[in-house]
């Protein structure tokens, strides 16, 4: 089965082609090729060491591939840092979510780019603006609504504090393609279940998510494809509908190979 | 996160704003009650209050400084020398090159801003601790001062200086409170609506997570420096005009007084956590101690001791009010329950053990005191 063939026809908002990374005489990624489809959720799986953080920090600016291209709805893209993935679309939600806890939500959904008004012909921050906009976003966008928006960050539970790292990115109009490191892997079941629920419903606004996880239950939960990476190298790409949980096990770890691994 | 930590830190949460607050006004209370029953009639007396305003002051615009340093997870130790030498220069330019007053003032507050950003570079840019490295400048503006002042006090100073160090003419508060209240009250207008406020919170509650935001940590955390610098500086100038003198070994405690204030008013150590108000309330909290001291005529000496305790217990509580996971007293208890610290115990029993048996072989032994000389 050839994905590639298959889905080529569609317009696909991520490209990556050729992918290969050295970290000096070490190469984290060989020659990886990347699809990624409009209002999907893409998996990304794989062993510790598969390069699946690797992939996705070149996809988000934050390292430069040694060799390959990028291309974004169809135009190459060539970023040097992770201002640049955002300025175009692309943006990430960490493992550690980079949250201050002493801020409010709407503090640290604004971080860096705060909104500001005239006052006595100075810019001073808009904090009751940043607030509103803070609460649309959270409850329009990802159906959370916080007791209090004027509580600190770190007294909120784990999935409350991850809506608010993905309302930061999300903030963004012109977001194509969120990115998404182990979204679950510091959460409870209930948070879990939150999340993956907000995952979908982020890619029914017509997203591209892009999820990289250990937990192979949370990936046939959510995914639409699943991006199989083993020592560098993409071993395969296969629909999440068309396979199980043995099948893709079994393309992580390198045992015996089935009729659905491709060569990426 | 378990829900159970959750729930602490909500609990705590709501009481946070206040605590910061709270804990120093209690305290203040609590030395007004101890004062109105021991030594009424002389600490109530207007004009001590009016000293205990004026020596408050002095520090206003330091712990305000220091609120923002503190709260970036930094520490200046080198306010004191900053102070000094600022004013040194000032009366220099003042007295001997006769600069008028204005001009020399200015030129000293922007001597404290540059050496806020030479601290600023040290630690950001020669990646030198914090802790280290202004107490290093701490050596070196003080050599400075002492170079150029040698032991030369520089006194009576035009009027503007000694008004605005002890100057009474705007109603009935002294000029120099009002001064510090102002800065006080720019430094909450700076903590709560300007980028630099939002992000020396962020940069102390977590440096990566800004970093991540884009956020230039370093260049922020040197802004802090300088405004640090600077109202050193003008704590220098306060100063000379509160003693219509000044030489280069004054301002010698000012680091610890100041950090024992911002700490006491809830500002964390550790970082993230600012309280404008709470650094008022430590400032004027310290101040009223350290007057009563003075009132009930315990030896001067005392009051270092006094501020090295208020600084301990201080942070202790703090730390404990901030902890993720409060365990009660049990740090200071686990050394009594916990096996594992028996020998810490043992340690301290037996230096205390040998220090009693020390002190009695001294006595058993101690011959006729002979006048020495």
């Amino acid at each position: 089965m050839n994905l590639h063939a298959i889905t080529e026809t569609d317009s696909a908002v991520i490209k990556m082609r050729g992918i290969t990374k050295q970290f000096g005489g070490v190469v984290a990624l060989n020659n990886v090729d990347l699809t990624a489809y409009a209002g999907e959720v893409l998996a990304i799986v794989g062993d510790n060491g598969a390069g699946k953080s690797t992939l996705i920090k070149i996809l988000t600016g934050v390292y430069q591939p040694t060799r390959g291209t990028i291309e974004l709805d169809g135009q190459p893209f060539t970023m040097s840092n992770h201002s640049d993935a955002i300025a175009a679309g692309v943006d990430a939600v960490y493992q550690n979510l980079a949250i201050a806890d002493h801020l409010t939500p709407a503090q640290n959904l604004f971080l860096g780019s705060e909104l500001t008004k005239s006052f006595l012909g100075m810019s001073v921050l808009d904090n009751k603006k940043m607030k509103l906009e803070a609460t649309r976003t959270l409850k329009d966008r990802l159906g959370v609504q916080l007791k209090s928006m004027d509580v600190l960050t770190e007294s909120l539970s784990g999935g409350q504090r991850q809506a608010v790292a993905i309302a930061r990115a999300v903030r963004h109009e012109n977001l194509r393609v969120l990115v998404m490191d182990e979204p679950t892997a510091a959460l409870g079941p209930q948070e879990t279940a939150k999340t993956l629920q907000l995952i979908k419903s982020l890619r029914n606004q017509g997203l591209t998510v892009i999820v990289i996880s250990h937990s192979l239950d949370d990936v046939f939960a959510i995914s639409d494809r699943i991006h199989v990476q083993r020592r560098g190298q993409c071993v395969g790409v296969v629909k999440t509908s068309e396979t199980d949980n043995e099948e893709v096990l079994s393309m992580i770890v390198g045992a015996a190979s089935t009729g659905a691994t491709t060569t990426g | 996160m378990s829900e159970q930590t959750t729930s602490h830190l909500s609990m705590g949460q709501k009481l946070q704003p206040y605590v910061s607050f709270i804990g120093p006004m209690a305290m203040i209370i609590a030395i007004l009650l101890f004062m109105g029953i021991v030594e009424p009639a002389r600490y109530f007396r207007a004009s001590n209050l009016n000293q205990i305003l004026l020596d408050a002051a002095l520090y206003m615009p330091m712990a305000m400084a220091m609120t923002f340093v503190i709260t970036q997870r930094g520490i200046d130790l080198s306010i004191g020398s900053v102070a000094a030498l600022s004013a040194i220069v000032m009366a220099f330019l003042i007295k001997q090159y006769a600069f008028p007053v204005p001009v020399a003032m200015l030129i000293a507050l922007a001597l404290g801003a540059l050496m806020g950003l030479i601290n600023g570079l040290v630690i950001t840019r020669l990646k030198v601790p914090d802790l280290i490295g202004t107490l290093a400048m701490d050596l070196v503006y003080r050599g400075i001062a002492l170079v150029l002042a040698k032991g030369l006090v520089l006194a009576r100073f035009p009027e503007l200086v000694t008004e605005i160090g002890r100057g009474q003419s705007l109603a009935y508060l002294p000029t120099p409170v009002v001064i510090g209240l102002i800065t006080m009250l720019l430094g909450y207008f700076l903590l709560t609506s300007t980028h630099f406020g939002r992000y020396t919170i962020s940069i102390g509650s977590s440096p990566e997570a800004s970093d991540m935001t884009g956020i230039d940590v370093d260049r922020h955390r040197v802004y802090a420096y300088v405004l640090m610098g600077t109202m050193a500086a003008l704590a220098g100038i306060l100063l000379t005009g509160k003693l219509n003198a000044i030489q280069a070994t004054s301002a010698p405690y000012f680091n610890l007084h100041v950090i024992a204030a911002v700490v006491v008013g809830g500002t964390s150590l550790f970082g993230g956590r600012a309280s404008i108000l709470g650094s008022l309330a430590g400032v004027l909290l310290l101040s009223m101690m350290i007057n009563a001291l003075v009132t009930l005529r315990i030896e001067f000496f005392w009051q270092s001791v006094a501020s090295g305790v208020v600084i301990i217990f201080s942070v202790a509580l703090y730390t404990w009010l901030q902890k993720k996971d409060r365990d009660g007293g049990a740090g200071l208890a686990s050394l009594f329950q916990n096996p594992k610290e028996s020998k810490t115990v043992r340690l301290f029993a037996i230096i205390v053990v040998s220090l009693l048996v020390l002190a009695i072989l001294g006595m058993l032994f101690s011959g006729d005191v002979k006048p020495s000389g």
